[in-house]
C-alpha cells in the first residue's frame, strides 16, 4: 500500500456540495433470499441499517428480488425494515447481474436512498460494484464496521486491508447513495418482532429490454483445487500423537478439508504412518509460515515450534495445559482434540 | 559505480528463489538419502531455462551470462548443494567447454540440447593418478580414419552416469605433454564402448552422482574434437576458470542459509531463561558470518561482471572458489556450533549442509591449487612462470 | 480471441510487519510484486491462450512508473503486450476513477473478448474492479471463478456461489474475476525475463493517449483513517468442547483467519 496516497486524499477533501445530497433520504438494504429463507447476512444488514436509521431519523427500506420471495417480505419488516419493495417474478429466479442492476438502479433513481447497504455475499460482491458503477457512486466493500459522521451525515465504512492486519475507513461525500457491503458475521442479527408493522410494495417490472447473459447450468458442492506447496499454504492443520489412532487422525484430516488447509504433522504422526515424510513440520522437516496453524494433539517442543514460529496465529488443542505448544499458542484450547474437533466441524456447519 | 543488480536479474532471482523454496528445498533431505536429484526436478528447472542460464539464447540458453548463472548457483546453494552440483557440473563445465571452444556446428548439435536441458552434460578430466596434476591423464585417443578411438578410465565424474554428453580429455600425443599433447572430445554416452563403472559413496553432495566412466574402444567422429587439436588443456582450463566464479556463488548461498538459520535458532532457543540470541558469544559468530558473506558477495558478483564484460578474471575466479569455500566452511561450522546438539542431529539440515560443504574445498581444483593459480598470476608480471 | 488482463502492483506483504500492539506498520523491505489475484488472472489467460491458435494476451496496469516492473513480469510470464497507464492526473484514482481509466485503455485496444482480473487484491481487497469494468464497458460478468473454458463465443465457468459452486455459462465479451487458489501462477521463463527488460517495450499511456479529461477523474471515496484490529493476545479456552469449539471458530472468523461462509450466499 502506498499510504501517502491516502494522506493526500485526506488533505484535499472538499466540502460536500448541496446538490449532491439534495433529495436523498432513507436507508436501503438490498436484501437477498436463498432457498426460501432470509440468510443471516441479510438479517445482519437489516439490523445495522435499523441502528443507523434510528440515529439519523430515517426509514429503513429493503428491496427483495427473486422468484417466490414475497412471503419473506414480512420477515424483513419483523427484523427492522419499514418498507419492502418486492420484485417477484419467475424471470428473476436466477441471478443475472445486468437485470438486477437495472431493477435496483431504476428503484434508486425513483426513490433516492441516502445510503444503500448490501451483504458481502457471492451475490452482493458480484452485484454491488456493478450497481455502484451504474449509479456513479462510491462503494465501500467488505465493511466490518459502519459508523456515522453526523456532522455531514456521512456513512463511514471500515474494511480490512493487508489481509485483515489493518483497517481502513472510507467515506463517500460527493455522491449518493452512499454504498457499502457488509462482511457476513461481523454484525449482530437483530431479534425479530413479528408484530412490527411496515409496508410491502410490489414493484412493476420494466426491464426495458435488458436480458441476462448468464446461463446457470448446475450446482456443485465442491471443486478440486490444485495442490498448494506447503510453503505457501495460508492455513495449516497439524496432527500429533495425541490424536490416538487412525480414527482420531481422520478428524484432523476432515478439519483440514473443511478449512481448505494443508495437512501436516509432528514426527510422531509420521511414525504412526499418518503423514508422509515431507509433511513433518519442525526441525526434522518443513518450515512453514502460514497465517493460521492449528496444532491438534501435539505437545510441540522447541524442535517442532521452530518450524512454525513464523505463523501469524497458532491454535493449540491439547488436554495438557502445560504442554509447550500451549505456552506459545495464541489460542490455547484445553481439551481433548478428539472431542473438540468434531465440535468445531459442527460449528462450521459440517 | 553502481552495485545494484539490473532489474532483469532482480526478477530472475525472485523467480529462482520461489522455485528453489517450493521445488527443491522440501526435497533436500530425500535427495541426500536417495542419492539422486529427481528427474522431475531437473525437468522443471529445464522448463524455466535454468539448465542453460549463462548461454546466449541463440544456443537455447537463457541469456543470463555469468551474473545470471551466479544468481542461480547462489539460490540453489541456499537450499541444496547436491542440486547445485548437478546443475553446476552440467552447465558450468560440461556445456561451458562446448560454448567456449565449440564450433558453430558443435554448438548447434550439442550446446542447444544441453542449454535447453533435454540433454545432461558432464566434464571428464580426472583420472586415478591425475587429480590436481591434470596433465598426468592416461586416457588415449588414436586416429582411425574419420574417427578417434578412446581408451581409458575417468573417475569422480560428476553426472557421469546421468550424462548424455561428456567432454573427455585424452592424450593424443604423449610426447608433447600438457600443452599440445592433450585434446578434448565431445563424447555421446550412448556410443558403444562407453560404460559406467562404480559410483562413489561420498560424505556429502550424495544426491549428485559421482561416477567412474570407462572408455573401451569408444569411436568418436573427428568432428567431435573440441577446440584445437592438441589444445585440450587450454579448453578445460578456460572452462574451469569460469566455473570457479559460480562455485563461489554456490558457497555464498550455503553461507547465507547457515547465517539465516543461526539467527532464527538463536531467537527461538532459550537457555538460562533467555534466548541465546542475547549472548555475545553468539553475536560474535553471527557478526563474523555476516561480514564474510558480504565480502564474498562483492567478490563473486564483481568476478561475474569481469567475465561478462570479457575482462581478465583468472585470479578473481580462483579467489571466488578459494575464499567462497572457506567462508562456507566457517559459516556452516559456526551455524552447527550455534545449533548445538541440534546441529549435530541428522533430523536437521545443518548436519547435511556441513557434510555437503566440505567438497567445495576440494572439487574443481583443490584450494591448494587455487592458491597456486593466484600466486602464479601475481608473480607472472615479474617473469616468474609457475607451472599450474 | 483478445484477452486483456488489468493487473495491480502491490507492496510485497512479506516485507511488511504490522504491529497491532504498537498500531504501526513497519516496511522492512520495500519491494513491489504483482498482486496474487492479478497473477492468477494472468495464469488463467495464458492457459486459455495455450489452448488455441489465435489468441493474444495484453496486460495493462494503472500506477506510477514503478508499475513498469509488474508489466514486464507479465510479459515474462507469457503476455504478448503490456501497457502502463500512468499520468500525474491518475495519482489520486480511487476505484471508480481506475475503472474509467482501465475502460478507456480497453477501448483504445479495440475492446476485448475476455477481461480477466483477480477476485480481490491482496492489499486493499475491495474486489470492485471486475464488475465495475464490466459495467463501464457493457460486458457480461462472472466473479469468483474457479474453472474457466472458452468455446463458441461463450465462457463456461465454475464460480463460487454461497457455500458451494455453480457452473455458469456467459456470453462474450465478458469480465471474469478469478479465485487465486484455483490458478496457481507459472514461473516466468528465464529467457523471457531477460527479454522483458532487454528486448521488449512497455508503452506508457496517459490522459492524452486515452482521451481522458483530467477534470473527469475525480475520486468518489475519501480515506478517513487507518486503525488496527486488537492484537492477538494469548487466550485460553476451557470448558465443554461444544462451547469451546464455537468460541474458537468465532474468534478465528473475527480475526479473518478463516472464512467459513466464503462470502456466502447462504450465510
Amino acid at each position: 500500500m502506498d499510504f501517502s496516497f491516502f494522506g493526500e486524499l485526506l488533505e484535499e477533501e472538499r466540502e460536500i456540495t448541496p446538490e449532491v445530497t439534495e433529495g436523498y433520504r432513507n436507508l436501503w438494504v438490498a436484501a437477498e433470499a436463498a432457498d426460501g429463507t432470509l440468510p443471516p447476512s441479510t438479517l445482519e444488514a437489516i439490523g445495522q441499517a435499523r441502528e443507523i436509521a434510528n440515529q439519523i431519523g430515517v426509514y429503513v427500506w429493503a428491496s427483495l428480488l427473486g422468484d417466490g420471495v414475497e412471503p419473506l417480505a414480512q420477515q424483513l419488516i419483523a427484523y427492522g425494515a419499514d418498507r419492502v419493495l418486492v420484485a417477484d417474478s419467475p424471470s428473476l429466479a436466477e441471478y443475472q447481474p445486468e437485470v438486477y442492476v437495472k431493477i435496483l438502479a431504476d428503484l434508486v433513481g425513483q426513490h433516492r436512498p441516502e445510503m444503500l447497504l448490501m451483504p458481502a455475499t457471492s451475490l452482493g460482491n458480484d452485484l454491488a460494484p456493478r450497481l455502484a458503477q451504474r449509479l456513479n457512486t462510491g462503494l465501500i466493500s467488505h465493511c466490518l464496521k459502519l459508523t456515522l459522521d453526523m456532522s455531514e451525515r456521512l456513512l463511514l465504512g471500515t474494511c480490512p486491508a493487508l489481509g485483515g492486519e489493518v483497517y481502513h475507513t472510507f467515506a463517500c461525500p460527493q455522491a449518493r447513495p452512499q454504498m457499502a457491503t457488509l462482511e457476513p458475521g461481523y454484525f449482530r442479527i437483530p431479534s425479530a418482532d413479528p408484530y412490527r408493522s411496515g409496508e410491502v410494495k410490489r414493484v412493476d417490472l420494466d426491464l426495458g429490454g435488458v436480458t441476462g447473459r448468464l446461463s446457470w447450468l448446475e450446482r456443485e458442492a465442491s471443486v478440486e483445487l490444485p495442490p498448494v506447496p506447503l510453503s505457501r499454504a495460508k492455513i495449516v492443520v497439524s496432527a500429533g500423537r495425541g490424536m490416538g489412532d487412525a480414527e482420531g487422525f481422520a478428524l484432523v484430516q476432515r478439519l483440514a478439508e473443511v478449512l481448505g488447509a494443508a495437512l501436516v504433522g509432528s514426527r510422531g504422526a509420521f511414525d504412526e504412518g499418518w503423514i508422509p515424510e515431507d509433511r513433518i513440520v519442525g526441525v526434522g522437516g518443513q518450515f512453514i509460515a502460514p497465517d493460521l496453524y492449528i496444532a491438534c494433539g501435539l505437545s510441540g517442543d522447541i524442535y517442532h515450534y521452530f518450524g512454525v514460529q513464523s505463523a501469524r496465529c497458532i491454535v493449540a488443542i491439547n488436554p495438557d495445559e502445560n504442554a509447550p505448544i500451549m505456552k506459545v499458542a495464541h489460542m490455547a484450547v484445553v481439551g481433548d482434540a478428539r472431542q473438540v474437533i468434531p465440535a468445531m466441524l459442527n460449528a462450521l456447519g459440517r | 559505480m553502481d552495485f545494484s543488480f539490473p532489474k532483469e536479474y532482480q526478477l530472475f532471482r525472485r523467480m529462482v528463489r520461489e522455485f528453489c523454496e517450493s521445488e527443491v528445498k522440501p526435497l533436500a533431505k530425500v535427495i541426500d538419502r536417495e542419492h539422486r536429484v529427481p528427474h522431475e526436478t531437473i525437468r522443471k528447472a529445464a522448463k524455466l531455462g535454468l539448465m542453460g542460464v549463462p548461454f546466449p539464447q541463440k544456443y537455447g540458453g537463457m541469456g543470463g551470462g555469468e551474473i545470471g548463472y551466479c544468481i542461480l548457483m547462489e539460490e540453489l546453494g541456499r537450499v541444496c548443494t547436491s542440486t547445485t552440483t548437478v546443475i553446476g557440473a552440467h552447465t558450468g563445465i560440461g556445456a561451458m567447454a562446448i560454448y567456449l571452444d565449440g564450433t558453430e556446428e558443435q554448438k548447434q548439435k550439442y550446446l542447444v540440447p544441453l542449454a535447453q536441458g533435454t540433454a545432461i552434460g558432464a566434464f571428464g578430466l580426472t583420472e586415478a593418478q591425475a587429480g590436481s596434476d591434470a596433465a598426468a591423464i592416461k586416457t588415449t585417443a588414436v586416429r582411425d580414419g574419420n574417427h578417434y578411438v578412446l581408451n581409458g578410465t575417468k573417475i569422480f565424474i560428476t553426472n557421469g552416469d546421468i550424462a548424455d554428453i561428456i567432454t573427455i580429455m585424452a592424450v593424443t600425443d604423449p610426447s608433447l605433454g600438457a600443452y599440445g599433447g592433450i585434446t578434448a572430445f565431445i563424447v555421446e554416452t550412448d556410443t558403444p564402448g562407453f560404460s559406467i563403472g562404480s559410483l562413489e559413496n561420498k560424505m556429502g553432495i550424495r544426491g549428485s552422482s559421482t561416477a567412474e566412466c570407462v572408455l573401451q574402444d569408444v569411436r568418436v567422429p573427428k568432428e567431435n574434437v573440441l577446440g584445437q587439436f592438441g589444445a585440450g588443456f587450454l579448453t578445460f582450463m578456460k572452462a574451469l576458470d569460469v566455473g570457479r566464479a559460480s562455485l563461489g556463488a554456490g558457497c555464498l548461498g550455503g553461507a547465507e542459509a547457515a547465517l539465516e538459520a543461526s539467527i532464527q535458532w538463536a531467537r527461538a532457543r532459550e537457555q538460562f531463561g533467555v534466548p541465546i540470541a542475547t549472548k555475545q558469544a553468539v553475536h560474535f559468530m553471527i557478526a563474523d558470518m555476516a561480514a564474510e558473506i558480504e565480502a564474498l558477495r562483492a567478490l563473486v558478483y564483481r568476478t561475474a561482471w569481469l567475465i561478462d564484460t570479457g575482462q581478465p578474471h583468472i585470479l578473481e575466479a580462483s579467489a571466488c572458489k578459494l575464499f567462497g569455500s572457506e567462508v562456507a566452511h566457517r559459516c556452516i561450522n559456526r551455524a552447527l556450533q550455534i545449533h548445538g546438539a541440534l546441529g549435530y542431529s541428522r533430523d536437521y539440515w545443518i548436519e547435511l549442509g556441513w557434510r555437503d560443504q566440505r567438497i567445495t574445498e576440494i572439487y574443481e581444483g583443490t584450494n591448494e591449487i587455487q592458491r597456486i593459480v593466484i600466486a602464479a598470476n601475481l608473480f607472472r608480471p615479474y617473469g616468474m612462470r609457475i607451472p599450474t | 480471441m483478445r484477452m486483456v488482463i488489468p493487473i495491480k502492483q502491490i507492496l510485497d506483504p512479506a516485507g511488511i510487519t504490522v504491529r497491532r500492539d504498537k498500531e504501526r506498520i513497519f516496511i522492512n523491505r520495500e519491494e513491489y510484486i504483482i498482486d496474487p489475484g492479478s497473477k492468477a488472472a494472468l495464469e488463467a489467460a495464458l492457459r486459455l491462450k495455450e489452448e488455441r491458435d489465435q489468441a493474444e494476451t495484453i496486460a495493462i496496469s494503472l500506477g506510477p512508473a514503478r508499475t513498469d516492473d509488474a508489466l514486464r513480469e507479465a510479459l515474462a510470464m507469457g503476455c504478448d503486450a503490456a501497457y502502463l497507464l500512468s499520468d500525474p492526473a491518475f495519482e489520486e484514482a480511487d476505484l471508480s476513477v481506475a475503472t474509467l481509466i482501465l475502460a478507456a485503455a480497453v477501448r483504445k485496444l479495440g475492446g476485448a473478448d475476455l477481461i480477466l482480473v483477480g477476485r480481490q487484491s491482496g492489499d486493499t481487497g475491495a474486489g470492485q474492479i471486475g464488475p465495475r469494468l464490466a459495467e463501464a464497458l457493457g460486458y457480461a460478468q462472472v466473479t469468483d471463478v474457479y474453472a474457466l473454458a472458452v468455446e463458441n463465443g461463450a465462457a463456461r465457468t465454475t464460480r463460487r456461489w454461497g457455500k458451494g459452486y455453480a457452473t455458469v455459462q456467459v456470453q462474450l465479451p465478458a469480465v471474469v474475476t478469478v479465485a487465486p487458489e484455483a490458478f496457481p501462477p507459472r514461473y516466468p521463463h528465464g529467457a523471457r525475463i531477460m527479454n522483458a527488460y532487454r528486448e521488449w517495450n512497455v508503452p506508457v499511456w496517459g490522459c492524452a493517449d486515452l482521451n481522458l479529461e483530467p477534470s473527469s477523474l475525480t475520486p468518489l471515496l475519501t480515506f478517513r483513517g487507518e486503525s488496527f484490529p486488537p492484537p492477538l493476545e494469548p487466550e485460553r479456552f476451557r470448558g465443554n468442547p461444544t462451547t469451546v469449539a464455537q468460541e474458537v471458530i468465532t474468534a478465528l472468523t473475527l480475526h479473518k483467519l478463516i472464512n467459513p461462509g466464503g462470502g456466502s450466499h447462504g450465510l
